[in-house]
């Protein structure tokens, strides 16, 4: 930004994008209302609790980056920092769609009112929403925390504009808080959030995805879906770095080799998710025990979902695993974004995979129509409303010029 | 090539030399050889150095090993038609994992095999135009130039810093008249 009519363009550049993505919210809310009131309200809700899974992870998994690289101190990461960090934005928005996803607790949760033969005083209701509310709470909490600090870290750079922000710096300025003090409260909360991050995740999974066929079970499913929640986090964080990238080249502070690390750290997190799904399936192919490998030969070798495995396979393996062995394509931007919405869109399917067969019976071809999209593209303007807003509000320049975030 | 004199650049700072080499470029002298005590990335770039074609060898090591260890697994198993717990003859579930680890093995030996080539190693002749010291704490950057001129390219190396060494004949031809004068 060098003179007013720059920062006007600006501003109306980020106008904008958030009325773009405030219509997308709309569409997406109104074609959710007319599925409900449709003949099929299950369906909406299955692409409710798929979209709020894929979203609530990408929060997760991206605001997971900027603890790790704070709790490795380490040196590269520093302008991706505050980008990764902006993802801790969709957090309350996280949280209230969790408490929305109540009203259709009767669509979405096939074992309610079935005999589950012991597993009902951890398979009820009550219980349920009560554990995953105090665990997004504390989750939640815990970032929410590491990004006041980060913040905090860096109020030199924070302009005093507006309510939020003026509070916050006369807050700080109350009490003169030295940066080795604030790194220590980062580090603290890093901690606890990366432990709370796995023990939360684990517990989403068995509650919301694997508690679909309750008298199917899988120990290692919490960490798939955690790794699984990193990997979509690194996705959406090269979308948008290579967005910030795109649009401002030099100045956003990203180079060629802040790609290339992100690129190579995304392709490992490839590697893990589909190297946790096959220690799943080879110690289930070997016991070979019917309620356990039922699970699987539904969703992989019975059509219509034989299909879409493949399908997920492809987009979320082959495809990253075969075009990231390259070098230099992990430092082209655009390729990368196109990569990861292609990832993106994959994990999406394979939400749908593991929830579909459980909530469609005998259906001859995927559920998958338009109002799954417009679903999608709602939940996508939330994520943009709550990126952009929080860079508004904290732009990423901030910490391209904070030295020493990680110590 | 036994018309051509070989002078010896010792440099003590990776800089120098690859500010040398960068002057090299422009004067009338060929650059030979440039040795370094460790990776330098001053002198990578003044040599531009195309990239290695190491990660061939290495790809084409892991695809080779990939589909050997399948194969390997396959073919165990076919001379025997031993079915065990109800599975499969070929099951191609666990033996992805000899294919897998087949990969990372020959991955690896088709890294060396590259190294080795790409370095055109192993190397018997050994180096006449060498100085032990570029092996401890010195880089040394050696070019060449026709008989006659060696004083200029002498110059031009104590000019930027450098320790100069003087090596009459060819690198590969050289016999007795090789002993380095300073």
């Amino acid at each position: 930004m060098t003179g007013p009519g720059a920062t006007h363009r600006a501003n109306a550049k980020r106008r904008s994008l958030i009325i773009v993505a405030s219509v997308l919210v709309i569409v997406g809310l109104v074609s959710f209302l007319i599925q409900l009131s449709g003949s099929h309200p299950e369906r909406a809700w299955q692409a409710y609790l798929i979209n709020f899974l894929l979203w609530s992870a990408i929060a997760q998994g991206g605001l997971l980056f900027s603890a790790v690289m704070h709790i490795t101190k380490a040196r590269w990461s520093q302008p991706l920092q505050g980008l990764s960090e902006s993802f801790a934005a969709f957090f309350p928005i996280s949280f209230v769609l969790f408490l929305l996803l109540f009203l259709g607790s009767d669509y979405i949760f096939p074992w309610v009112d079935h005999d589950l033969h012991g597993k009902e005083t951890w398979l009820n209701l009550p219980f349920l929403f009560s554990r995953d509310v105090t665990g997004l709470l504390v989750l939640y909490g815990l970032g929410l925390g590491y990004l006041y600090y980060a913040l905090r870290l860096r109020r030199e750079q924070i302009q005093p504009k507006g309510r939020i922000r003026s509070l916050l710096l006369e807050q700080w300025s109350k009490d003169q808080k030295d940066a080795a003090w604030c790194r220590s409260r980062m580090s603290l909360f890093s901690v606890l959030y990366i432990a709370a991050y796995a023990l939360v995740l684990t517990l989403i999974a068995f509650d919301l995805v694997m508690s679909m066929e309750p008298h199917w079970f899988s120990t290692l499913f919490g960490p798939y879906h955690f790794v699984k929640a990193f990997y979509v986090g690194l996705g959406a964080l090269i979308i948008l770095a290579s967005f910030f990238r795109l649009s401002q080249g030099e100045k956003s502070g990203l180079s060629v080799s802040h790609f290339h690390d992100l690129g190579k750290l995304f392709f490992a997190f490839c590697l893990l998710w589909a190297d946790f799904f096959y220690c799943q399936l080879l110690v289930m192919w070997y016991g070979n025990i019917s309620e356990e490998m039922r699970y699987v030969i539904q969703r992989t070798m019975i059509q219509p979902w034989n299909t879409l495995a493949w399908t997920v396979f492809v987009l979320c393996f082959i495809i990253p695993f075969v075009i990231l062995l390259g070098q230099k394509v992990k430092t082209k931007p655009i390729v990368m974004a196109v990569l990861c919405s292609a990832v993106l869109v994959g994990i999406w399917l394979e939400h749908l995979l593991l929830l579909g067969p459980a909530l469609n019976h005998d259906v001859t071809s995927v559920p998958l129509g338009f109002g799954d999209g417009l679903i999608s593209l709602g939940f996508l303007g939330l994520m943009t409303i709550a990126v952009a807003g929080f860079l508004n509000l904290f732009p990423q320049a901030a910490l391209v010029e904070a030295k020493g975030v990680n110590g | 090539m036994a018309d051509r004199s070989y002078v010896f650049g010792l440099f003590r700072d990776g800089n120098q030399a690859a500010a040398a080499i960068k002057a090299l470029r422009d004067a009338p002298w060929n650059i030979d050889r440039v040795h370094s005590p460790f990776p330098h990335h001053g002198i990578f770039e003044a040599l531009r150095v195309k990239k290695s074609r190491v990660g061939y060898f290495t790809l084409a090591g892991g695809v080779f090993g990939f589909f050997a260890g399948l194969a390997l697994s396959i073919f165990t198993a076919v001379q025997w038609n031993l079915i065990v717990s109800g599975k499969p003859i070929v099951a191609l579930i666990p033996f992805f994992i000899v294919g897998f680890e087949c990969t990372i093995l020959f991955s690896v030996l088709g890294n060396i095999v590259g190294f080795l080539t790409q370095a055109r190693l192993p190397d018997f002749r050994g180096l006449k135009v060498y100085d032990p010291r570029c092996s401890e704490d010195r880089f040394g950057v050696v070019a060449s130039c026709a008989k006659g001129e060696q004083e200029g390219l002498k110059a031009f190396f104590r000019e930027r810093g450098g320790e100069v060494l003087l090596f009459d004949s060819s690198p590969v031809t050289a016999d007795d008249g090789n002993a380095p004068h300073v």
